[in-house]
């Protein structure tokens, strides 16, 4: 039912079901649609502590209806991911839409969020169905599997989704500390199983700038 | 069709002797031939009451008069370009969005509260659009900017549209529009979606909307 229509406007055919959208996102609709203010990081109690705690905070809207509505980002390209039990992390800023049925929470990045400027937290998307995650510029998808690990650039670093362990990996040396470093000083290394999505631009980090 | 797209953000345009294109100043990228760009003082045609009229409306964004024989590419802003062809019915259009258009089309203003009564009117104040609208009619082409890509969805009488105000570009045809709202009183209160109010387009015709809520 996600259909993308050139590659920034994501067209979602509903019938009386709903879907979780980034708050604003929509930019027309046919037939009768109802707009509905959530909040992310889970629903609940328990969500709403979590997004206390974590500052994952992304306004969501639900959106319930008949007929077909389109959903755009500041024109920004939009990638489909599908899911089938496993579970995707996000930024909550690339997280466009999701099917209804997927619950959304946020879980703890360690260092990473710390060094890509986006705090400590992810917002993570689970279950069966299809999600919309938003790029600057097309995005590329890389596959990790246990002999191939990857490394990338905190700022290039949109999504991933599998079995993956992720962890900090610094090449922060003497001459970084002089100001004559590569601008390469941090990645994030992936290893294990599953895709790693790494879009062709450089978001501003604390960690670009070393 | 005189207008070509050379990319997402070009468009090219033929010149032939006696007939003329109008464009937004400063929007010319390169020619070849001979052309001249001459800058109009009344920004469009129809002499000078048209002129008062959309000085008063403020839908005055400047223009120059493209003539000779030639080959013209335009393009502005970084702006994605979408060509729309009209035969005989209406294209409205903001006239900031407007990027080239033939000669052959005849340009006007619209009162917005002409159309949908108050609403018509509270249309232009929540949309950050004014109170008019450019209007162009006849046969020919029309260059139009957006940000982000354009869709295109038609409008038919079974099928309205209702298209987030600040996400619109441009609707042609034989169509209505009103300012409609898709929440019930409690969404009113402070509890915002951020979908308060929709433009809704109803009749026969085709409505333009681009892939971002941002204005140009």
């Amino acid at each position: 039912m996600f259909r993308l229509q050139g590659s920034k406007v994501l067209a979602v055919e509903m019938t009386g079901d709903a879907v979780k959208a980034k708050n604003g996102s929509m930019v027309a609709y046919d037939g009768q649609m109802a707009f509905k203010k959530l909040s992310g990081g889970g629903e609940g109690i328990r969500g709403m502590v979590t997004r206390r705690i974590t500052g994952e905070q992304m306004t969501v809207m639900e959106v319930r209806g008949q007929g077909t509505c389109w959903f755009a980002d500041r024109a920004s390209e939009i990638n489909l991911v599908g899911l089938q039990g496993d579970k995707l992390f996000v930024e909550s800023s690339n997280l466009l839409a999701t099917d209804g049925g997927l619950r959304t929470g946020t879980s703890f990045t360690g260092l990473r969020g710390a060094s890509q400027g986006n705090g400590l937290f992810t917002t993570t998307v689970e279950g069966h169905g299809q999600a919309a995650i938003t790029s600057d510029g097309p995005a590329v998808v890389l596959r990790v599997s246990p002999q191939f690990p990857l490394s990338v650039d905190p700022g290039a670093y949109i999504a991933h989704q599998g079995n993956l362990r992720q962890s900090f990996q610094s090449g922060v040396t003497f001459r970084t500390l002089m100001g004559e470093g590569g601008g390469e000083a941090f990645q994030i290394r992936f290893e294990g199983d599953g895709l790693v999505y790494v879009q062709p631009s450089e978001r501003n980090t604390i960690a670009g700038d070393v | 069709m005189t207008f070509r797209e050379l990319n997402s953000k070009m468009v090219e345009a033929t010149v032939a002797p006696g007939q003329r294109l109008f464009s937004q100043r400063g929007a010319m990228l390169a020619y070849r031939g001979e052309v001249s760009f001459t800058p109009n003082m009344s920004g469009g045609q129809g002499g000078i009451m048209s002129m008062i009229g959309r000085r008063v409306a403020n839908e005055a964004t400047p223009l120059m008069t493209v003539e000779g024989s030639g080959t013209v590419l335009f393009g502005h802003g970084g702006h994605h370009v979408q060509v729309i062809s009209l035969a005989g019915d209406t294209l409205y259009v903001e006239a900031d969005r407007l990027l080239a258009f033939e000669g052959t089309l005849e340009q006007g203003t619209m009162f917005m509260g002409s159309q949908g009564g108050v609403m018509g009117m509270v249309r232009g104040q929540v949309t950050g659009q004014g109170l008019f609208t450019t209007t162009l009619k006849g046969h020919g082409a029309v260059a139009v900017m957006a940000h982000g890509g354009v869709i295109e969805l038609p409008i038919t009488p079974q099928r309205p549209v209702h298209v987030d105000p600040q996400a619109y570009v441009a609707h042609h045809g034989d169509v209505r529009n009103k300012l409609s709202t898709a929440l019930g009183w409690r969404d009113m209160v402070g509890r915002g979606s951020g979908e308060a109010f929709q433009l809704e387009l109803s009749g026969n015709g085709a409505v333009y909307v681009q892939a971002s809520e941002e204005k140009l």
